[in-house]
């Protein structure tokens, strides 16, 4: 029963991340290999909010996840706006260097130490106890934020205005152009949106294992759970999370505990082998890069 | 006669610095009319279109002389969503729709200048009243849609940017006779109840010269003949060139090594 | 590509010889005897800490000459660098370790490491491209570190393996002037077979399946097997400087071969300009040379304690600032910029743009 929890809570984390890659490559054919420095960076902004905030956790929470959202617009429209039409490997190499500039800023401005946001805002993280297992509070949350994003991001994209937007850009830049849609807000959108869920994991993580600068390593563990179910599908990060997840918390468990850092990457060699497109992704995204 | 609704004046379209692919075309516009663009591959129409929908800079070309003017405003070398704002709107000839978005979705994607939620249904509304096959296939995902329908889908998909100009790319490139027959029939039907002009580039001068009111011929990147409709088909080289009427008797193969008459197109 | 103007008129060729020689001018045969004697000159006249510094630039170069053939000719992306040098690196710590092997035996046992391990980095290459492959080769590169830290654990070499110098034919290598001249040497050897391969057939394969894989298959040329060839030699000579990297630190560990290693022989081959050997070499120079030049930097500001003590952190920051310049103002590299002085003198007082930009 604990195994299962543990998947769960493990899966959660992988979705919440990947459902952020997902957005940005549906949308703009571009991978964000700096997300998990985006996320880390998302908690980090928890930690300055916390001493402005003091006392008021809520308000504290609900500010760094607003900046962290700002921060995304930022990022694209200084950065990432610049390298649209460019080949895709320039595109995706300026993310490995935005997201290692992200690593070097964060040590300097806040240390390299462990932080432990929780004990910053004052916000307890005890044991809840289901059936015979444990899991903390702010897992439980996390499991929770995340069922509500994904629920939030299926109802946006298949029926808001902007959503169909998205994916119509995604599909056919040009044709969207043509229909009079500004791809640069799509894609600022997309961003926006994407930084906003990576920040959310980050400072959930955070908040219930404390936060330290290896934080963005669990993003790129991540991304081969969006690329299992297809880069460009929202469900199947959902699944290829779960995937990963589970090939993980059993491995672990049943075979050798120094496998965590590597299965996921295991995993997404198999796919790459058997099904490179994913589960559930179109399959002339190969052809398209 | 009021000012036209777009102006193109002696433009010069260049690609990559070096290939000049359309040069000193002049071309009018009236509101409510429908214009056509004639010529074989290669002319310069599609540059033509794009050159007025904004879309040049993907291939890297530029309007390096002359003015395009939109309802009195030069719109050369702007961003296209910035002309798409103006109200002109382009179907384009190649991937016209959104192949995994429904029907409904195709519709709903296209940016309506100003319209609030209640004109958007209403234009939705008079979109189906237009193309009655569109309503029955609501839910169709586009990518399933037949050549003829989905032409029909691009058009209507253009009509809900509410344009003032509609710009039409290939209107019956791979489409069957009779199907071409019904799409001419409804455009001028929107165009009389809309009240739009469309500029329609066609390679087959038969349909264009159906419904056009005017019409330019264009070879080379230049435009080489232009009038209304009763000039051009009873011109004589548009109809032994473009029409395949050579001009009486009918002559075997044998005889026509290659064009016995050059065209003289001023005359 | 962008293509320097030519420099020289009046060399006629009249026999093939001439024209496969790879000096043609007598500017270039002037300037290469010009370098040849600065660089052999250099470890007499400058400090230890210089000549340590040259050491990690030859070393870094045959790295950024294998990538860039891999890359920047044949186009298949890799991210999996670092697992490469890794792979050398800890094929010779192993053989050193646990037969004692000595270093004529453990060069060829690191290239034969590299080979196997090109075939495996390269199957996936016959599937995929672009984005997709890039994929793949970093999801191999963290399984090769998961393996060398496996080893590391499980044989108790937790804080690495220490590896005593090398001794050819009774000589010991561990004089800095002696590494100076053996890296040196790796190094132009290096260039040369980077060289000759892309004049050759090989070359232009590998140049045809980078610009259109079905024209060039169609062409007759086995895209399978060129592929895979890029990748096995790439990968060898990768693994050769893995081996000489092991040597010459005297220490092997897995925490020196991370992603950011990786990272920084793209970021060489990407800052040097794509697509050109002297690229390479002037991208390895940069990145291996830009710590130590933001180090003095630092230290020249007023508040250098605070800084100082994250001196990692302001690499990593200012790493990120400059690849991202780079990759969003002058995407032709260094070498764009140098191409772009030479036509600049060569055609004064006329201006010049180039008709078309390379890239696009």
């Amino acid at each position: 029963m604990q195994l299962f929890v543990n998947i769960i809570v493990l899966a959660s984390i992988y979705a919440l991340i990947a459902c952020g890659y997902v957005m940005i490559y549906r949308v703009s054919r571009v991978l964000n290999l700096a997300h998990g420095e985006l996320m880390m960076l998302g908690a980090y902004l928890l930690l300055a909010t916390a001493s402005l905030f003091s006392g008021h956790a809520a308000m504290a929470l609900g500010a760094a996840v607003a900046l962290s959202l700002v921060v995304g617009l930022l990022v694209y429209v200084f950065l990432m706006r610049k390298m649209t039409g460019e080949m895709v490997l320039a595109a995706i190499l300026t993310t490995v260097a935005l997201g290692i500039l992200i690593r070097g800023l964060v040590v300097l401005l806040w240390s390299a130490q462990q932080q432990y946001p929780a004990q910053a805002l004052g916000v307890p993280n005890p044991s809840l106890v289901i059936g015979n297992a444990r899991i903390s509070l702010w897992s439980a949350v996390l499991v929770l934020t995340n069922a509500a994003v994904y629920g939030g991001l299926f109802v946006f994209l298949r029926f808001g205005r902007w959503g169909i937007r998205m994916r119509a850009a995604g599909q056919n830049p040009l044709l969207a152009a043509q229909r009079g849609i500004k791809l640069h807000s799509v894609y600022a959108l997309a961003w926006s949106l994407s930084t906003l869920t990576g920040a959310l994991a980050g400072i959930l993580m955070a908040l219930d294992s404390g936060l330290t600068t290896s934080l963005p390593v669990i993003g790129l563990k991540a991304f081969p759970a969006a690329l299992v179910g297809g880069l460009d599908s929202l469900a199947g990060a959902l699944v290829g999370a779960l995937i990963v997840a589970a090939a993980e918390v059993l491995l672990i468990y049943y075979v050798d505990p120094l496998l965590s850092d590597v299965v996921p990457f295991l995993v997404l060699i198999a796919m790459l082998i058997v099904r490179p497109w994913g589960l559930f992704g179109t399959r002339e995204e190969l052809d398209r890069v | 006669m009021s000012e036209p609704l777009l102006q193109v004046d002696k433009i010069e379209v260049v690609y990559k610095r070096v290939i000049t692919a359309v040069q000193g075309v002049t071309l009018t516009v009236a509101k409510r009319r429908i214009v056509a663009l004639l010529g074989t591959n290669g002319a310069g129409k599609t540059t033509m279109l794009r050159a007025i929908s904004g879309f040049l800079g993907i291939d890297d070309a530029r309007v390096t002389e002359g003015t395009i003017s939109f309802e009195g405003s030069r719109i050369e070398n702007l961003p296209p969503h910035d002309i798409t704002g103006r109200g002109v709107a382009l179907v384009p000839e190649r991937e016209k729709v959104f192949p995994n978005l429904t029907v409904a979705e195709n519709l709903s994607v296209s940016v309506a200048r100003a319209a609030t939620g209640a004109e958007r249904r209403h234009d939705e509304d008079r979109i189906y009243y237009f193309f009655p096959r569109l309503a029955e296939l609501r839910q169709r995902v586009g990518g399933l849609l037949s050549g003829g329908e989905r032409q029909m889908m691009a058009i209507a998909a253009a009509l809900m940017c509410r344009p003032t100009l509609l710009l039409i790319d290939e209107l019956s490139l791979g489409l069957a006779p009779v199907v071409v027959e019904d799409l001419t029939r409804r455009l001028m039907t929107v165009r009389d109840e809309m009240g739009i002009a469309i500029l329609l580039v066609e390679q087959s001068a038969a349909v264009a010269l159906e419904i056009a009111d005017y019409a330019y011929v264009m070879e080379n990147g230049r435009v080489v003949l232009d009038g209304d409709r009763e000039r051009l088909k009873s011109h004589q080289d548009v109809q032994e060139f473009y029409l395949g009427q050579a001009g009486g008797e009918r002559r075997s193969y044998r005889d026509v090594k290659q064009y016995r008459r050059s065209r003289r197109w001023y005359g | 590509m962008f293509r320097p103007m030519p420099r020289a008129s009046g060399y006629f060729h009249t026999g093939y010889a001439q024209d496969l020689a790879l000096l043609q001018t007598r500017a270039e045969r002037i300037s290469l005897v010009i370098f040849t004697v600065v660089l052999v000159a250099l470890p007499f006249i400058v400090s230890p800490f210089l000549l340590d510094l040259a050491c990690q630039v030859f070393l870094a170069s045959i790295g950024a000459l294998s990538l860039m053939l891999l890359t920047g000719y044949a186009g298949q992306i890799s991210l999996g660098h670092a697992g490469l040098i890794a792979a050398g690196a800890f094929t010779t710590g192993i053989l050193a370790r646990e037969i004692h092997a000595p270093f004529w035996l453990t060069l060829p046992a690191s290239a034969l490491t590299g080979i196997v391990l090109g075939l495996i980095f390269g199957l996936p290459s016959l599937r995929l491209r672009g984005l997709y492959l890039a994929v793949s080769t970093l999801a191999l590169h963290f399984i090769v570190i998961y393996l060398g830290g496996e080893y590391e654990t499980k044989r108790g070499f937790s804080t690495g393996i220490i590896i005593d110098p090398p001794t050819v034919g009774g000589f010991r290598l561990s004089d800095g002037r002696a590494w100076y001249f053996v890296l040196l040497g790796f190094a132009v050897a290096s260039l040369l077979i980077c060289i000759n391969l892309l004049r050759s057939r090989s070359g232009r394969a590998w140049r045809a399946l980078n610009a259109r894989e079905t024209v060039a298959e169609a062409l007759g040329i086995s895209v399978v097997g060129y592929k895979l060839l890029a990748f096995v030699i790439s990968s060898s000579m990768t693994s050769v400087a893995g081996c000489l990297f092991a040597y010459y630190r005297g220490f092997v560990s897995i925490e020196a071969f991370d992603l950011f290693l990786s990272i920084q022989y793209v970021a060489m081959i990407i800052i040097g300009g794509m697509g050109s050997l002297l690229g390479a070499l002037l991208g390895a120079a940069f990145v291996t040379v830009f710590p130590y030049v933001i180090e003095s930097l630092i230290k020249q500001l007023p508040n250098v304690q605070k800084l100082a003590g994250d001196i990692f952190a302001v690499n990593y920051a200012s790493f990120g600032v400059v690849m991202i310049l780079f990759l969003v103002l002058e995407p032709l590299g260094l070498v764009g910029i140098w191409h772009r002085l030479q036509n600049y003198f060569l055609l004064w007082p006329f201006k010049q743009r180039p008709l078309a930009s390379a890239r696009k």
